[in-house]
């Protein structure tokens, strides 16, 4: 066995049992929220479930002594009856002075030690409760088996503490049954999200097929030489929708694997003056003449920066700027579209203008992240401009320039990564973080 | 073998696309295209018609592309071209290294995909090309013969350069009408040279960005020799252009590269 399928193996095993502790802790917390609400209800039921039963001092008011010894009230002797409670009086030496229903296994005469022991908990397996009259002792008794009695006792330390820290203990409580709920939210939402991204790649993929086959023969048809001039014209229309179609197929795919960080972002040095000219170069090279004027103006320093980035990724957001630049130009002038590249302190700037028509206040509320008081409107390429940046780490700022026409600065923090590689040069490597 | 006599497999499920691409494939000239639906059936046409190259679709409804490739490639290390659907093929394509030859992206226009096609068949089966033609450069009156690595001028000596006299081109073709004769300069490219010059040949009419002629003559993916390239470039311009202070042919771009045109 290698050592990286030994590697493989433990890390699985550590995933697993992290998945284990994990679920067992949630389990647990659980089962104690559970409880809790359960007692909880059970002690607001409590007076709803339990007897009301008479108590001894209830007994003394009724009761009147007499030459003969004593009389209970008609009507409470029958209340005990009706309830299948006892009572008798016990004097200083222990011995019955008076009872009322008092069954036959009870004894008439008790020591000091029976006293104590049916004080705390029964008498002859009779539930008991005791009340002192002056010298005499009232005894109350309910029916057998309908009342557990325990005595319990605790330090005064331990309740001096416990009133240190309920506080805390609640604080905890909640935090805890918090993060529970954050978690299970957050679990249930990445889920969704899920779900929603594997939809549009699904149908994303299913169009692609067909529009394939649509796109090849409207190409085939556009260059063929059998048609006439105004059917081939139609054939380019058709053709031309069909890569409107791609695009927006690609871009709603994008935008959402980008939205919700699904998108592995393929990491390498990437130099941004030369993607500039790149990208500048293939739109200077498709545009008719006249049509476009690119000016860069990138500052020496910023030349050498290398930074570590999705190269395909930058790319699709200048290429994004540019169309976007191109289809939203003032038709009767030539475009004019201005390169800058800048190395700050912290950043590295690249800086897109052009002398188009610019946006308006209700677009740059949306690209610049404030809230919108109207629906959003189509700003489909210019908002993955805005994903991929963040999804390097960086900012978009949008804006329109003093002169006219739009700009877009984006700006990435960049972090000094390792010393130049050539001596002859001095390139700068940043990764964007 | 010629180009058009190699024998191609269509694997795709969508029977209208397949049609579709055998019909493109036809029309270039490709006169031997099978095709197969599902991995079962090309594992079978593969082994009876044993082709040349493959376009294969990466989701097929009994098993995906991936692993189809896998299995054919333990039989025969034939090239392959993906089709795919799905932006996500396109990491696993780059990231995995499956040992597949291209891949394109649905939808494709067929002339991106013939032309795939073609750099495939050529680059993996040799087949010479007319790249012959191609290395040799008219410029106006000058001619850059990248076979050899020389330039020839017409009417322009210098010193210390190789100085021939040449028949005209009429002569050839049987006009004896014209005794006159047209003094050739030639001048050797150096390494250098040669490579800015093939790069921008290459990309004739394209803009060629520093960068990519820098990668171009030194190969290491470096940047930094932005001024030795411009050093490089007016020597190549004194070689190529009547004026080399008002170039014709040899453009700069600003700020981006040059252009040969």
């Amino acid at each position: 066995m290698g050592k990286r399928t030994v590697l493989k193996k433990s890390v699985t095993g550590i995933r697993i049992f992290s998945y284990s502790v994990f679920t067992f802790v949630m389990i647990a917390g659980l089962t104690l929220a559970v409880n809790i609400t359960f007692f909880i209800l059970l002690a607001l039921q409590y007076h709803q479930v339990m007897p009301r039963y008479i108590k001894g001092e209830e007994v003394i008011e009724e009761l009147t002594p007499t030459q003969d010894g004593y009389r209970l009230s008609d009507r409470m002797g029958s209340q005990l009856d009706e309830k299948g409670q006892w009572a008798m009086l016990l004097d200083e030496t222990g011995r019955v002075v008076w009872s009322h229903g008092r069954p036959e296994e009870i004894g008439d005469s008790y020591t000091v030690s029976d006293i104590a022991r049916m004080s705390r908990w029964y008498l002859e397996d009779y539930p008991v409760y005791m009340r002192v009259w002056e010298d005499s002792v009232m005894v109350v008794a309910i029916p057998r088996n309908s009342m557990w009695k325990y005595s319990i006792e605790f330090p005064i330390s331990w309740i001096e503490y416990f009133k240190r820290i309920w506080y805390w203990m609640l604080l905890f409580d909640f935090l805890w049954i918090l993060t529970l709920a954050v978690v299970f939210t957050r679990r249930w939402s990445k889920t969704r999200e899920q779900a929603r991204i594997e939809w549009i790649a699904g149908i994303s993929h299913d169009t692609r097929t067909p529009l394939a086959v649509a796109l090849g023969y409207a190409d085939a048809l556009e260059s063929g030489g059998r048609l006439s001039g105004e059917e081939r014209q139609k054939a380019a229309v058709i053709r031309h929708q069909c890569m409107v179609m791609k695009e927006l197929i690609e871009d709603l795919n994008l935008t959402s694997r980008l939205e919700y960080s699904m998108q592995a972002l393929r990491m390498e040095e990437v130099h941004p003056a030369a993607v500039l000219r790149e990208v500048a170069a293939a739109f200077l090279d498709d545009a008719g003449e006249g049509t476009l004027e690119i000016e860069m103006d990138p500052d020496r320093q910023a030349e050498g920066i290398v930074l570590m980035a999705d190269r395909q990724l930058l790319v699709r957001a200048l290429r994004n700027l540019f169309h976007n630049s191109l289809r939203h130009s003032e038709q009767t002038d030539t475009t004019v579209i201005r390169l800058g590249l800048r190395d700050e302190k912290r950043f590295c700037r690249i800086l897109f203008a052009d002398n188009g028509i610019g946006y308006s206040d209700e677009m740059l509320r949306q690209l610049n992240g404030r809230k919108s008081r109207q629906p959003i409107q189509n700003i489909r390429g210019l908002g993955i401009v805005c994903r991929i940046v963040q999804a390097h780490g960086g900012q978009t700022v949008f804006g329109n320039g003093a002169q006219g026409g739009s700009f877009c600065e984006m700006r990435f923090r960049k972090r000094r990564k390792k010393v130049s590689y050539r001596d002859n040069t001095s390139l700068q490597h940043y990764t964007i973080d | 073998m010629n180009l058009h006599e190699h024998k191609i497999m269509i694997v795709d499920d969508e029977p209208a696309l397949r049609r579709m691409v055998r019909e493109f494939l036809q029309e270039e000239g490709f006169g031997q295209v099978v095709t197969a639906g599902s991995c079962r059936e090309a594992e079978q046409v593969f082994r009876r018609e044993h082709p040349h190259l493959i376009l294969l679709d990466v989701m097929l409804p009994d098993g995906d592309g991936f692993m189809l490739l896998q299995k054919l490639h333990t039989e025969s290390e034939v090239p392959v071209i993906f089709l795919s659907a799905r932006d996500e093929d396109e990491n696993r394509l780059r990231g995995l290294g499956l040992g597949a030859d291209d891949y394109v992206t649905k939808p494709f226009l067929p002339r991106e995909l013939l032309l795939r096609v073609g750099a495939v068949l050529k680059r993996v089966y040799r087949i010479r090309d007319n790249a012959d033609e191609k290395k040799v450069i008219q410029l106006g009156d000058c001619v850059a013969d990248l076979r050899s690595g020389v330039i020839r001028r017409k009417n322009r000596p210098e010193c210390g350069e190789k100085k021939e006299r040449e028949p005209e081109a009429g002569k050839e073709s049987g006009r004896e009408n014209s005794p006159e004769e047209v003094q050739t300069t030639e001048v050797t490219l150096t390494a250098k040279e040669y490579a800015i010059l093939e790069k921008l040949a290459a990309n004739r009419g394209q803009i060629v960005t520093i960068d990519a002629l820098c990668e171009a003559v030194w190969q290491d993916g470096s940047y930094g020799y932005e001024n030795t390239l411009i050093v490089h470039i007016r020597r190549l311009r004194e070689k190529l252009e009547q004026d080399a202070s008002r170039p014709k042919h040899l453009l700069t771009v600003r700020g981006l590269g040059y252009k040969l045109v």
